[in-house]
């Protein structure tokens, strides 16, 4: 019976393929555009996304994100100069789905980095030498996922004064742990290998096998469940600003146009669906891309 | 495989488990009246008075909708806020009604004397709890001598003698209240105040509970099911989340009340509100503000915009820099064109104001002479002769009010077009109270706010916002401070006006903070269901006007 | 144990005290008493935490419950009935002992005891998150064994569509629009719900779209992870594939053997998204109206009732310590190389 913890990163596992040799020339090639569609698509969507929000303001002038004129306030899409309307106080609501954007890249992609940094440099020392250092570092692991994310980052914006920064800082907290476990994790299993328990016979120094042997087997499994982990901390991210105590008015944020489409949902929809549309294509399309890459790295 | 299987029992075992406490509802004690009726909201108009049927009303949380501590008036600190509650089951002892006809409730008529300083109340004969016991002054007297002991500041701001001079929640010094027959109460004060019956509106001592009740039932359990004189009686009570009451049988106002019974539910703001009306979940709701919700509204539902009392009004802090300047001051009313706010935010729903009075309050004045208007040549040489544009303006609101909100960023806007830079903050009640103490009172800089009350003289009137001994205020000027003591000394009308529109040109003379314009609040209600406040406007005393439940009707006929 | 095994023991002391060494030589015991030890420092750091960080929020929650008008000499009055005058470690350890003897103290707003509140809002919670996880999990494996019986067929290829769209839609926006769509234009749910109502009818009805909305992402990790379990299974196992060779219809392979196996998993993957659920739960509440703990949680939260904040959030991190304890155990029980003591878990 298979008695192994339920690697997050599995759940993303694509079907296992039938043999080659049952298949014709025809659907082996069928398979292989497919393969290449559910890499491209959603890479490009990516980085589509990111020409729009940080590419194009340079490009082409837009209006500013976070005021406007009342004058021009609830313009209908297609309206001159603002070709997706404006809200209720006259903001451009393309300006504002274009700096949002900026927030949710640099606010997803820098918390998953010192995730991964921080993270997994802790996972690994943790895995690796074991011990009372493990012990440790896992008990205080512990503590920070126990804690209800949602408390300490409401905790955070009410004690600084709540900016993209210090959301950086709050969030943080909470993709470190997260990602030392899973490296701690795939360290353990790595460790075991023979060529590692050879090298660590043979007297070679800790860290150098961590970071020649154990650190490139590791990093795969990293990276496609970091993709996952962006989308989180972009939707966690919108939650925060949704409530309030994240990105402060008038600067925008996707969660905050949310929330404050919210208020008039059943007079215009359109202000909570366009944000969430974006939204849906960014998370769909790095789980999409983690997927792929995983498929194309062959890992677990 | 077996070990799976069990354990995956016990997990599904102990979760229900720990479910089944409490029976899966989170009300208590509910017994089960009031059920809701499905008005037909077809768009016919208003049916004539009609018996029976119950309604659900729906209340804002934020304001309205929480009552934490339960509803004794003497110790809930949430105050008036409650009053839809407090007015169903208590009543009041005079009642605004509409167009700012005062109606006597409970009491039946009151008499100033002694050079404004003596007050006489005479009750309405005959009137009994809903418990039986009989409403007479020495209840009525018991009552006001607990709210005035209590630590609450909801409690009265009465200027009495007190038992123990040094301590302000003492007992009144006998003397102070005087029972003068079964059906007559004096109050006596230290200062005269011909706005005493005034400032009565909306104030706990208004709401005069059943003294039996209490002493019988013990301070927690009445506070959950109050006991009063009102037209309906409270059945159970979910704090900050639902009431449901039922008609009074025993109501001094036959045949009122018209309703059967009243659920009131606590939703989360106006659109949750507006969607549980659409899905037949409620038929009134309290206190709307979104604009364009209230466009929306209109088409399907009765939208009353009700009589507005307290103006939008930006406090300037004329202790510290930049708005000790009187030029600086200048250019913040001439830099500002609220006439494009109004049309394009707020759908020109409301009328402009220059002063502290609205048009559903007393002596109502909405131009004042000499009121600095929206001037650009002006407001440039102001800006560059004070320097206004050198430094960034703190500006603050409140956060929970959508109104204010909008209003900050648009005049933010506006006044970018001058160079003058704003960091705008939002704040939540307990944050607003710091940054107006901070440093002494010498940290904030611009407020939006309401000011002005029903009868400017009390409430968060005029003097809280324009009083030098208010914390919540940012003029220190004794030369107003007498004006508005002045006319808080008579009781004459004719003789009040004048001197509110005395300092409201003082104010505006010294540019001590714009006007905008006389917000009021919207009630909404489905076709067929009618009364004071649903169909036709009152003065919002309190943020919210006090509807008049016993005169509720539901009658979802055709036209 | 036997009867007579019993019986002996009683009449044996002997062989009682060796049963009482059998029994805790167990590797099995001695680890889930190991695993019970370190909950603890665990939870002692989180209740920690959680003083520290709602002990720097500013304001005064004194000056919150008097409101607006308090004068200074009434603040201190009830600062000192609410023994905010204490220095820090004096409250955190008052508050520590009452958390040890069952007592989570007093909340400021409304001067109930915080356990009173507790266990009136929790139940509805409770019960939503049941709802949202008995239905996920029901669909997740129904789904689940559909797809995974012809891997890359239709129903394969339809529910990771439907899966990867409940992992990228975020919880509030989902709710939003069931709201519009299910409570408003068709009006199938309310909109919202003050209370579950007096039979479970209402109950369901009003919990529906709630649970609906934390239930899909849960759904779509479920159906995943379930059928990527049982795809593999199919493939791997010697005993399917001696099965498959005996004739056996894959469906019945499938239900039989293959899905049971792979509910452990699934039931590991439950308790560790405990945690990661009452978040959710906090941003859901307060969309439908339903007084639950979330919605108390984020009330409590802004109006800096510290007793009230401490408590929820205590209660929180039990349920999540307890989820990853069940879920470590349940590892821990049945791979045994770590049963038999090895450092790695």
């Amino acid at each position: 019976m298979a008695a192994r913890l339920p690697d997050m990163t599995t759940l993303l596992a694509p079907g296992a393929q039938p043999l080659p040799s049952l298949l014709s020339a025809r659907r082996l090639k069928n398979q292989k555009l497919a393969r290449t569609l559910r890499f491209w698509v959603p890479a490009g969507l990516l980085i589509a996304l990111f020409f729009m929000c940080f590419i194009w303001p340079h490009i082409y002038s837009i209006p500013p994100g976070n005021t406007g004129s009342i004058l021009a306030a609830q313009e209908p899409p297609f309206s001159p100069g603002h070709w997706l309307g404006t809200d209720p106080d006259g903001v451009d609501i393309f300006s504002m789905l274009v700096y949002g954007g900026q927030v949710a890249f640099e606010v997803g992609f820098s918390v998953t980095a010192i995730g991964m940094v921080i993270g997994g440099l802790i996972g690994l020392a943790a895995g690796y030498f074991g011990g009372w250092a493990d012990s440790i570092l896992s008990r205080l692991i512990d503590v920070l996922i126990a804690f209800p994310a949602l408390v300490l980052v409401l905790a955070v914006a009410e004690v600084l004064q709540p900016s993209e920064i210090h959301l950086i800082w709050a969030l943080s907290v909470f993709s470190v742990p997260a990602f030392s476990r899973v490296t701690r994790g795939s360290t353990l299993v790595v460790r075991e290998q023979p060529y590692i328990v050879a090298a660590r016979l043979s007297g070679t120094s800790s860290w150098r096998i961590i970071l020649k042997h154990v650190l490139p087997n590791v990093i795969p499994g990293i990276v496609t469940f970091s993709l996952l982990g962006i989308g989180v901390v972009v939707i966690l991210e919108g939650a925060v600003d949704f409530l309030g105590l994240g990105i402060q008015q008038p600067e925008p944020s996707w969660g905050a146009m949310i929330a404050k489409g919210q208020t008039v949902l059943t007079a215009q929809p359109e202000y909570v669906l366009i944000p969430s549309i974006v939204l849906l294509i960014f998370v769909m399309s790095l789980n999409l891309f983690g997927d792929a890459l995983r498929e194309r790295w062959g890992v677990r | 495989m077996r070990t799976a299987c069990l354990a995956g029992a016990v997990a599904i075992v102990l979760t229900a488990a720990a479910c089944s406490s409490g029976g899966g509802s989170s009300s208590s004690t509910s017994t089960s009246a009031g059920a809701t009726s499905s008005s037909s909201a077809s768009p016919v108009s208003t049916g004539a008075a009609k018996a029976g049927g119950s309604i659900t009303v729906l209340e804002g949380k934020g304001f309205s909708g929480d009552w934490p501590l339960g509803l004794d008036p003497a110790t809930n600190t949430t105050g008036s806020a409650d009053q839809d509650y407090y007015n169903a089951v208590f009543g009041q002892l005079f009642e605004l009604g509409t167009n700012g006809k005062q109606i006597p409730d409970l009491a039946t008529g009151y008499k100033y004397s002694n050079g404004n300083k003596t007050v006489t109340i005479d009750l309405r004969p005959n009137v009994k709890f809903s418990d039986g016991s009989a409403l007479t002054a020495s209840v009525v007297a018991w009552n006001w001598t607990r709210d005035l002991e209590s630590s609450c500041t909801c409690a009265p701001s009465w200027t009495i003698a007190r038992a123990n001079a040094k301590v302000t929640t003492s007992a009144p010094a006998a003397g102070v209240i005087k029972v003068l027959g079964p059906l007559t109460i004096e109050v006596n004060l230290t200062a005269p105040n011909g706005a005493f019956i005034n400032t009565m509106y909306d104030t706990i001592p208004n709401w005069i509970i059943s003294e039996q009740s209490f002493k019988s039932m013990g301070e927690t359990a009445f506070a959950k099911l109050p006991v009063g004189a009102g037209p309906f009686i409270m059945t159970s009570d979910s704090f900050s989340n639902e009431i449901t009451m039922k008609k009074n049988p025993t109501y001094w106002d036959q045949p009122l009340p018209y309703l059967d019974g009243i659920t009131f539910k606590s939703v989360s703001g106006d659109e949750a509100a507006y969607e549980a009306m659409l899905a037949g979940e409620g038929q009134v709701y309290i206190d709307m503000s979104t604009p364009q919700l209230l466009t929306e509204a209109a088409q399907k539902f009765n939208v009353i915009t009700q009589l507005g009392t307290s103006p939008y009004d930006l406090q300037l802090n004329t202790a510290v820099p930049p708005f000790n300047n009187p030029r600086a001051r200048e250019a913040i009313y001439a830099m500002t064109d609220f006439g494009p706010i109004l049309q394009h935010i707020f759908k020109n729903a409301y009328p402009t104001a220059e002063g502290f009075t609205g048009p559903g309050g007393i002596c109502y004045q909405q131009n004042v002479p000499g009121y600095q208007g929206y001037n650009p040549t002006l407001a440039k040489q102001l800006v560059a002769a004070s320097g206004l544009d050198k430094s960034v303006i703190q500006f603050g609101t409140i956060s929970s009010s959508p109104v204010a909100a909008e209003t900050v960023q648009a005049l933010s806007q506006e006044w970018a077009v001058f160079g003058v830079k704003t960091s705008q903050h939002s704040y939540n009640l307990n944050a607003l109270i710091a940054a107006f103490l901070a440093s002494g009172g010498k940290s904030w800089q611009a407020m939006i706010q309401t000011a002005g009350a029903y009868d400017p003289a009390g409430g968060v009137g005029v003097g809280f916002r324009f009083g030098s001994l208010s914390p919540f205020s940012g003029v220190h000027d004794p030369k107003l401070d007498s004006m508005l003591a002045a006319a808080a000394a008579s009781s004459s009308l004719s003789a009040r006006c004048p001197i509110y529109n005395q300092a409201a040109e003082y104010i505006a003379k010294n540019y001590y903070g714009p006007f905008y314009f006389s917000f009021a609040p919207a009630n909404v209600a489905v076709k067929g269901v009618a009364g004071p406040g649903l169909t036709s406007a009152l003065p919002a005393v309190a943020v919210a006007p006090a509807v008049l439940w016993e005169d509720v009707y539901n009658n979802p006929a055709t036209s | 144990m036997a009867l007579a095994q019993q019986v002996q023991l009683q009449r044996d002391p002997g062989a009682r005290a060796d049963l009482v060494r059998r029994v805790t030589g167990s590797p099995a015991l001695r680890l889930v008493g190991r695993r019970l030890l370190t909950a603890i420092p665990v939870l002692l750091g989180v209740t920690l935490l959680t003083f520290v960080v709602m002990n720097l929020i500013p304001g005064n929650p004194a000056r919150l419950i008097l409101g607006i008008n308090a004068t200074p000499g009434q603040i201190a009055q009830v600062d000192h009935q609410l023994g905010l005058d204490h220095p820090f470690w004096d409250r955190y350890w008052i508050w520590l002992d009452g958390l040890l003897h069952g007592d989570l103290g007093i909340a400021y707003s409304n001067r109930q005891s915080v356990n009173s509140d507790l266990a009136q809002f929790l139940p509805t919670t409770c019960w939503l998150l049941l709802y949202a996880l008995v239905v996920s999990l029901g669909l997740g494996i129904g789904v689940a064994m559909l797809a995974a019986r012809k891997p890359n067929g239709l129903a394969d290829r339809l529910s990771l569509a439907v899966s990867m769209l409940g992992l990228s839609v975020a919880p509030y926006v989902l709710a939003l629009v069931l709201i519009w769509v299910f409570a408003v234009k068709i009006q199938w749910f309310p909109a919202i719900s003050n209370s579950l109502g007096s039979n479970p009818l209402t109950a369901i009805r009003a919990l529906t779209l709630p649970a609906a909305s934390i239930g899909f992402p849960l759904f779509a990790i479920y159906s995943r992870l379930l059928r990527a379990d049982i795809v593999e299974q199919m493939q791997r196992e010697d005993y399917i594939v001696t099965a498959k060779a005996k004739g056996l219809k894959p469906w019945r392979v499938l239900v039989v053997h293959a899905t049971r196996n792979s509910m452990f998993t699934l039931i590991t993957l439950v308790a560790l998204n405990l945690g990661t659920l009452i978040g959710a739960v906090a941003i859901i509440e307060p969309i439908f109206s339903l007084p639950g703990i979330g919605a108390e949680l984020i009330s409590a939260i802004n109006i800096n009732d510290l007793p009230l904040v401490e408590g929820i959030v205590v209660v929180f991190a039990l349920v999540t310590v307890a989820g990853n304890l069940i879920a470590d155990l349940m590892y821990a029980v049945l791979d045994p190389r770590i049963r038999y003591g090895r450092s790695a878990s």
